[in-house]
């Protein structure tokens, strides 16, 4: 088992050099660089263009450019970003972050939704709910995600016309200025909802116990999930008076700019959740089917064992295992941001950042992100063929 | 007493509002991208320019009412010498957001750092006029003398950025390398030191910068009151045009300017519903924006090259632009028709009188016949005697549909009456690069190419394009952007104007000069424009000190002074 670890980190290397001096080469590919704007304005003389160029050493053959690139990666600097002439982490690093909290509350809304999901539809397959969740299926594969964000937007205004209040954000990621009576806005809009599942899963919790099964995985999730975010939303009762009505974002409370940043982030998860959500929902379902049809289902239902259990217990424990070995993926999906719907609803996060860098040839930047996702995804793969050793006792590496 | 202490303090600009305003709210407005950095000196687009241009000061710029010449830092210039030299007077008193004051030293190290070429400022053109340099230098602590090579108009409209030397300096004679470093988004808001209306307060990257009141400003209102009247002034970014839209609808920005008919449209029904307390002012204008197609004179092919250099040729082009379908299909109906180079917006030298080649394919058929093209082959195509097809390639940039609309309206014409022209969208960095990277022969490989360049206000600014040896001399570009082989007299004739423009004080005499120069082109058509993009600003009633709609203009914006809006809320 070690001696396969070594083996992968040391693949790495070679396949680390490969990938980014592709990379390279197909950013240098591109007609013109960070400059060419630059000649179709009338003000700018041909003197001062081609200094800007030398300044930025883009006049430099490509492979003394590309070493010097890889010289600064293996100090661990990713370069100089050319349009905001300071280093790339300092462009992309907050931009990654704020991606993350969409991609993050986006996987755990599809997990938790879309496996239960998945596993009714097949056990109960061609029933009236099976179709109706594959005709949402189906909507939610269809809608490209830019659109169904503009639609957000418009109906946060329509929502915001009807009830004179702002119950969805119009865009963005945080407000400027934070309006703390007793509770955010945020957590007007918030808090029933959490109330409510906090409700359901402690109804499960209950009703399991007294049937006499130990509470599942799921309920205890679900449990904790809702509980915690419910009592963040309490957060601002327990606070008291002694804070003005209106604050500026920075000097607000941390309770304050989480529900804040949570609030602004429901409607793009939303979007961002249901398209995926959708895919995996069908996949999880045809990976049920295609358990419940093996040999081992058939001779554990012949031995007369509690359909339950089969399900539950042999069925789903197999079903999952395609998943587990997506985790690897999701590791360069967490930097990857969560695509248009960024750039749609001005969620501050990396794919507005990259459109930027591509379209003003910042190459840079570009390397930059491409570097993190190549080296996330390697190590993302390397975790989840450890995961599926673990899990799947017909993997053994030795 | 109190007249001295008046006197001592300062020597405030005096800032004309449209109405009497009050002091306090907030201003918001959304931007489509991040700013790039704080300092000038490294600044290239308009989305650092645009908030630099709030903390820091310059000598002067154009009156809002007149677009003539008007001080800002400057209180008064002379200008002597035939024109050769200009004495500008700084206005004592004014003071740095960190107590120091704003003097001669601060002008004169700005214009020295922006003259570096080794700093490569964006503004560098402005101080070197035909590879000579502007000198600057300090008389006394409030005045400062500008010498030029030669008279140069553009000197009274210097739009670069003045910074405090005690910031600037130390680093600046440390290396090039360290003023550059300073001042970019990392720099703490509280160190960028601010000598106009706003200082920045704070930036948080892809949401918002916010600038608020410098109380060391050195402007006042009619009354003597100190301004900016607003505390606050907000850019919240937002990348998509239908986003900002709908933080606009929302009343969560104070202006928009609407990008087509269909969004006029929304902030219309949603005005006349009673939802939003705003006003919007469609085709109130066009912006500075210009399209053109323009025909490459150094071509490969001599038969092309010859065509091109024809005039009734182009002439025969400028009669199939349909300009009316232009605006409805291209622009949604909103727009106007532009014939000759100045941008309609510049009232200063625009002129309307120009000739204009209207849509007309029978004479369009006529002049192509004079040249020859009589007939038609079998396809349908124009051909002359020797059975050649008149045909051409026609690019623009991928992804500006205004532009790709346009082209393919163009085309559809050329084709009715039997020029064969292949339309292609093409990248925009593959379309600079055949537009200005001649050969080593001087030829090109393009046909023709629908681009636009941006207008300014002062029409020398454009010499590059203009001038025989302007590297910008799209149709005709010798190598290197030198002496092209072949000139037309035309073209000799346009230069002409071009350098007695640029060097002609008077204001009279230089709006004859850019009348004529405006004729000559319409007239011989080496850049056939086609239609300009209208400006539709919309802005929430709560706001004070805006134009009325007669005034707005796309140069200005909707408010004479940033220092005179204010929020009547």
């Amino acid at each position: 088992m070690f001696g396969y670890v070594v083996r992968r980190l040391l693949q790495l290397i070679p396949t680390f050099f490969g990938a980014t001096l592709l990379a390279f080469l197909v950013i240098q590919l591109a007609p013109g660089d960070f400059v060419t704007r630059l000649e179709l304005d009338p003000t700018q003389d041909r003197e001062s263009i081609a200094n800007l160029r030398q300044q930025l050493g883009l006049d430099q053959p490509l492979p003394v450019q590309y070493a010097k690139w890889l010289s600064g990666i293996l100090q661990g600097y990713l370069g100089l970003s050319l349009s905001y002439k300071t280093d790339v982490w300092n462009v992309i690093g907050q931009r990654i972050l704020n991606s993350m909290v969409l991609v993050v509350l986006a996987t755990l809304m599809i997990y938790l939704i879309a496996i239960p999901i998945g596993v009714y539809s097949a056990i109960r397959k061609y029933t009236w709910p099976d179709r109706t969740f594959t005709v949402l299926a189906f909507l939610g594969l269809a809608i490209p995600n830019f659109f169904f964000g503009l639609i957000m937007l418009f109906l946060a205004v329509w929502l915001s016309d009807l009830t004179n209040m702002r119950l969805l954000p119009i865009g963005g990621m945080t407000d400027e200025f934070l309006h703390l009576g007793n509770m955010t806005r945020a957590a007007q809009v918030l808090f029933p909802f959490a109330l409510a599942g906090t409700l359901v899963y402690a109804g499960l919790f209950w009703w399991r116990n007294r049937q006499g099964q130990a509470p599942s995985f799921g309920v205890w999730v679900g449990l904790i999930l809702f509980g915690a975010s419910s009592l963040l939303m309490l957060a601002p009762l327990l606070q008291g008076p002694g804070l003005p009505a209106r604050l500026p974002y920075s000097e607000s409370p941390l309770w304050a700019r989480a529900t804040n940043v949570l609030w602004h982030a429901f409607p793009v998860v939303i979007v961002v959740g249901t398209s995926g959500l959708a895919g995996l929902m069908r996949v999880m379902r045809g990976q049920m089917l295609d358990v419940l049809s093996q040999d081992y289902i058939r001779t554990a239902r012949a031995k007369g064992l509690n359909e339950r259990v089969v399900i539950y217990k042999h069925a789903l424990r197999n079903a999952v295992i395609p998943f587990i070995a997506g985790i690897g993926g999701l590791l360069p999906g967490l930097i990857g941001g969560a695509g248009l719907v960024e750039v749609t609803m001005a969620w501050p996060g990396i794919t507005p950042a990259l459109l930027e860098a591509i379209s003003a040839i910042d190459i840079y930047v570009i390397m930059g992100l491409i570097t993190i996702t190549t080296v996330l995804l390697m190590i993302g793969n390397v975790v989840s063929d450890l995961l599926l050793a673990w899990v799947d006792p017909r993997i053994r590496y030795s | 007493m109190l007249v001295l202490a008046g006197l001592a303090l300062a020597q405030p600009k005096v800032f004309k509002g449209t109405e009497p305003g009050r002091a306090g709210g907030a201003y918001r407005i959304t931007s489509i991208s991040d700013p790039r950095t704080w300092n000038p000196f490294v600044a290239r687009e308009t989305s650092s320019t645009d908030i630099i241009s709030l903390f820091l000061p310059y000598l002067t710029t154009y009156d809002p009412y007149t677009q003539a010449p008007e001080g800002r830092l400057a209180k008064s210039w002379e200008v002597r010498n035939n024109g050769l030299t200009v004495i500008f007077r700084l206005r004592e008193g004014a003071r740095w957001s960190d107590g120091q004051a704003i003097d001669a030293d601060d002008v004169v190290f700005s214009a020295t750092v922006h003259a570096d070429q080794r700093v490569n400022s964006n503004s560098r053109s402005s101080f070197i006029l035909d590879g000579q340099p502007i000198r600057w230098t300090k008389v006394d602590q409030y005045t400062v003398r500008a010498d030029f090579p030669k008279p140069y108009a553009p000197a009274l409209i210097q739009g670069w950025y003045i910074v405090p030397e005690h910031v600037f300096g130390p680093a600046y004679r440390a290396g090039v390398q360290q003023l550059q470093a300073l001042w970019n988004l990392d720099t703490p808001p509280a160190q960028v030191v601010s000598g106009g209306p706003f200082k920045l307060d704070s930036y948080v990257k892809g949401e918002r910068v916010v600038l608020v009141r410098n109380p060391n400003y050195w402007g006042v209102d009619e009354r003597n009151n100190p301004v900016a009247y607003l505390e606050r002034y907000t850019v919240q970014i937002v990348p998509d045009l239908n986003a900002q839209l709908a933080r606009f609808l929302a009343g969560e920005a104070d202006t928009f300017a609407a990008a087509n008919a269909d969004q006029v449209a929304q902030v219309l029904e949603r005005i006349r519903s009673n939802r939003l307390r705003a006003e919007i002012f469609p085709n109130v204008d066009v912006t500075l924006g210009t399209n053109f197609i323009v025909f490459n004179w150094n071509h490969k092919d001599a038969f092309k090259e010859n065509l091109f250099r024809q005039v009734k040729f182009r002439r025969a082009m400028a009669h199939l632009m349909d300009k009316k379908s232009m605006i409805e299909v291209a622009l949604g109906g909103l727009g106007q028709p532009q014939w000759s180079p100045i941008s309609i917006p510049n009232k200063a030298f625009f002129t309307d009188d120009v000739a204009k080649f209207e849509f007309n394919p029978q004479r369009a058929t006529q002049l192509l016949a004079e040249l020859g093209f009589r007939s038609k082959n079998r396809d349908g195509w124009l051909v002359n005697a020797q059975g050649k097809v008149l045909e051409f390639n026609l690019v623009t940039n991928q992804g500006n549909n205004v532009r790709e609309r346009i082209a393919q309206i163009f085309r559809d014409e050329a084709r009715k009456i039997g020029v064969k022209v292949e339309y292609r969208p093409i990248d925009f960095n593959e379309l600079v690069r055949q537009l200005t990277s001649p050969a080593a022969d001087g030829t090109r490989d393009f046909d023709a190419i629908l681009i636009g360049l941006t207008g300014g206000i002062e029409p020398a600014f454009s010499r590059n394009v203009w001038e025989l040896n302007g590297s910008l001399h799209a149709w005709n570009l010798g190598t290197g952007g030198k002496n092209p082989a072949k000139v037309e007299a035309f073209e000799v004739l346009i230069d002409t104007l071009m350098k007695r423009g640029a060097t002609t004080l008077d204001q009279a005499q230089r709006r004859q000069i850019y009348v004529q120069f405006q004729k000559v082109v319409a007239e011989n058509l080496p850049l056939i424009y086609t239609v300009a993009p209208a400006y539709n600003p919309a802005r929430l009633t709560r706001l004070g000190g805006m134009f009325p709609k007669e005034q707005i203009n796309s140069i200005t914006g909707q408010a004479p002074y940033i220092e005179t809006i204010f929020a009547k809320e």
